[in-house]
């Protein structure tokens, strides 16, 4: 999948603009001075849309376009295209293809006349239906019938951007492109909504997805265009894994709903070795003990974990000292979870991850919609959850798991605002926990969320679910697992 | 039981800076009789050795000096002994490791360890598919296998690699020369196919 670098032109400078409005925008500048800043290697796709030719139904923007492709750029130019004579002064001005978007949709004939690999039909879609006219009326044709006569052109490719998810945190919209693929063969370029590294490998996985066009989050340096490119080119490198967790309470494993109210759910041991058997990625185990004693026994419970299972496990709860992490690693865990000892004493992170290594420090955040809560979900700690994640990281967290204590327990699904969030903020694996109720809750937590592992418990000791059930549904989504 | 049919004598360093009781435990599932030791006499008596760790090369290289046992792990590789790393261990067998500034390892494999080099998330943590040659240290495993990873360094394009994963680029999985293998992944902690690593160590 390529990720093409889009660039908003108006008066000869790169905006953008807030809701479409021509008199408020942010200038950016000089398209090749931005193209510079964003490392836009010579040969690469960026994409071009002229805001004026938009406006006015003329290309404007010819002379921008004349230059970037002098510099060895393989320009994608549109907006304004309504007849046959605007997509000749495109392709004339030296665009490699011509972006045609209302006129695909109401008179497709118009693609015929040019060779197919130099022109992009693009269609914005609501809720299923094509719209025009600067997407303020409805196709005259379905979406079925416009696929049919766009590939009846010759194209092989089409740029698709869902307008619902226009300016929405939710990320690109997977769903459509998973339903066009079932619709079409012609690959999609995918326009809106990516902001994460996580939206770039999320639509490399779909594989009907030829292409992304990446404007507000490459100008903004939320991320760079190389890594982008290096994560769409190895979107499978690793499967996303799927941990069952045990909350341990005194020797038992129980389940509370939003920490609380809890009733006991089996043997421990017990759990974990049917966990491994259905398939689990990794065990969890939460030590939620009030006592002492409570945490002397968790120790005992690891270990017998440990001990009769051969995938790895990482405990967390309780733990205040690097003595505790210590126990627990002796004890048979293999990553160790730090949570409200950590906010306290954020150092602790450091000193773990020195005298352990980075691979063995999970920080563990808890948060109420974004603000970090301390001992079990109890207390607010005044911390933003993103700027907590960020600092554990500097410190020396090997991994993230980011629990939303609104959704923990209640099956309505991983709170994917927050997961965005801290995955858009930090380089470092996160594991989603917290209100997985259903398969598809997964595969939203690591396709949407940009998770790279994902946690359940209740869900799983209940029999509501198997891990296997989980795996195969995330196989059909095109989402890789072990 | 059949005594020296059933198991097999396997020396497992007992080093500080690695998780000793799981390796230990899985090997025993794979078939080996264990003497645990950090005693560089009891290596140098070894018919077979299993070097651990986790977290930092350097840490393990200063323990494996101070107690004398990386001459004594270069004695029998001489002799060739079989011998086995794991994770910093697999890493440990190599020329050096750039972890922090360049440490030498114990130079019985030629390579250097360095920071992967990615985009991806570092540490890699999770289950990667592991592509092999016939390797004998993988009988029985069917290609494509995923195995546990947890590390942040690598060897890579070495000469004597037997495996290789991807992790936005490739990297060296697993190492053989003559008896000295190693292994970048956690076969204790990689379910069935990690214990079929470890047996085919074993009982090789």
């Amino acid at each position: 999948m390529d990720v093409i670098p889009s660039l908003d032109l108006l008066d000869g400078a790169v905006v953008r603009l807030r809701r479409g409005d021509f008199a408020d925008r942010t200038v950016y500048g000089e398209p090749a001075a931005v193209l510079d800043m964003l490392d836009v290697p010579r040969g690469s796709r960026i994409h071009i849309v002229d805001l004026a030719g938009s406006r006015d139904g003329k290309p404007v923007a010819l002379d921008v376009v004349r230059r970037l492709s002098s510099r060895g750029l393989r320009v994608q130019a549109g907006g304004g295209v309504r007849t046959e004579a605007d997509v000749a002064l495109w392709l004339d001005a030296g665009a490699e293809r011509v972006v045609v978007g209302t006129v695909a949709a109401e008179n497709p004939e118009l693609l015929r006349r040019f060779p197919s690999d130099r022109i992009i039909p693009a269609l914005d879609i609501l809720d299923g239906g094509i719209r025009v006219a600067g997407w303020t009326q409805s196709a005259s044709r379905s979406l079925t019938e416009v696929l049919r006569l766009v590939e009846s052109t010759g194209a092989t490719e089409i740029l698709v951007t869902d307008i619902s998810r226009d300016g929405v945190l939710g990320g690109p919209s997977f769903a459509l492109y998973r339903q066009l693929a079932a619709l079409t063969p012609l690959r999609i370029i995918a326009s809106g909504g990516v902001t994460t590294r996580g939206d770039i490998v999320s639509l490399a996985r779909l594989g009907n997805v030829s292409g992304c066009v990446v404007g507000r989050a490459l100008l903004d340096r939320r991320i760079s265009l190389d890594e982008a490119r290096a994560r769409a080119a190895s979107p499978r490198a690793i499967p996303p894994r799927i941990i069952p967790c045990l909350d341990v309470r005194d020797g038992r494993v129980v389940k509370g709903v939003n920490f609380e109210g809890i009733r006991d759910a089996g043997d421990p041991v017990e759990c974990a070795i049917r966990y491994e058997e259905e398939g689990a990625d990794e065990i969890a185990v939460l030590d939620i003990s009030a006592t002492d004693r409570g945490h002397a026994t968790a120790l005992e419970t690891v270990r017998g974990i440990a001990e009769s299972i051969y995938i790895p496990l990482t405990v967390g709860g309780g733990v205040r000292t690097i003595d505790d992490f210590r126990a627990l690693l002796r004890a048979g865990a293999d990553r160790v979870a730090i949570n409200t000892a950590a906010v306290r004493r954020p150092e602790l992170i450091a000193e773990c991850a020195n005298e352990f290594g980075v691979q063995a420090v999970v920080v563990s955040c808890d948060a109420r919609g974004r603000t970090v809560m301390i001992r079990g979900g109890k207390d607010p700690a005044g911390l933003d959850a993103v700027e907590w994640c960020r600092r554990a990281e500097e410190l020396g967290a090997g991994e993230i798991l980011l629990t939303s204590v609104d959704r923990d327990g209640t099956h309505f699904g991983f709170d994917i605002e927050l997961l965005r969030a801290v995955t858009g903020a930090v380089r470092i694996n996160v594991i989603a926990s917290g209100g997985a109720g259903e398969p598809a809750h997964f595969a939203e937590a690591i396709e949407s969320g940009g998770a790279t592992a994902a946690l359940a418990a209740s869900l799983f000791h209940d029999r509501k679910l198997t891990i296997g059930a989980v795996k195969q549904y995330l196989a059909n989504e095109r989402i890789p697992v072990r | 039981m059949k005594g020296h049919d059933v198991v097999r004598p396997v020396t497992l360093i007992d080093s500080p800076v690695a998780n000793v009781a799981n390796i230990a435990r899985v090997l025993r599932a794979a078939g080996a009789s264990l003497e645990v030791t950090s005693d560089p006499l009891a290596v140098l008596r070894s018919k077979k050795v299993v070097l651990p760790g986790v977290g930092s090369f350097v840490a393990a290289m200063e323990w494996l000096r101070a107690t004398r046992i990386d001459d004594a792990l270069r004695e029998i590789a001489l002799r060739r002994t079989p011998l086995l790393g794991i994770c910093v261990g697999h890493q440990l067998l190599f020329d050096s490791s750039d972890e922090m500034t360049t440490t030498a390892g114990l130079g019985l494999i030629r390579g250097r360890v360095s920071r992967l080099a990615t985009s991806l998330p570092v540490p890699q943590i999770g289950w990667n598919r592991v592509r092999f040659n016939g390797a004998a240290l993988f009988d029985g495993i069917e290609p494509d296998t995923p195995f546990y990873f947890v590390n942040s360094f690598v060897a890579a394009d070495v000469p004597d690699e037997i495996a290789r994963a991807d992790y936005g680029r490739a990297f060296t999985a697993a190492v053989q020369k003559n008896n000295v293998y190693g292994v970048q992944f956690h076969p204790e902690k990689s379910s069935g196919p990690g214990l079929r690593v470890l047996r085919n160590f074993v009982w090789m």
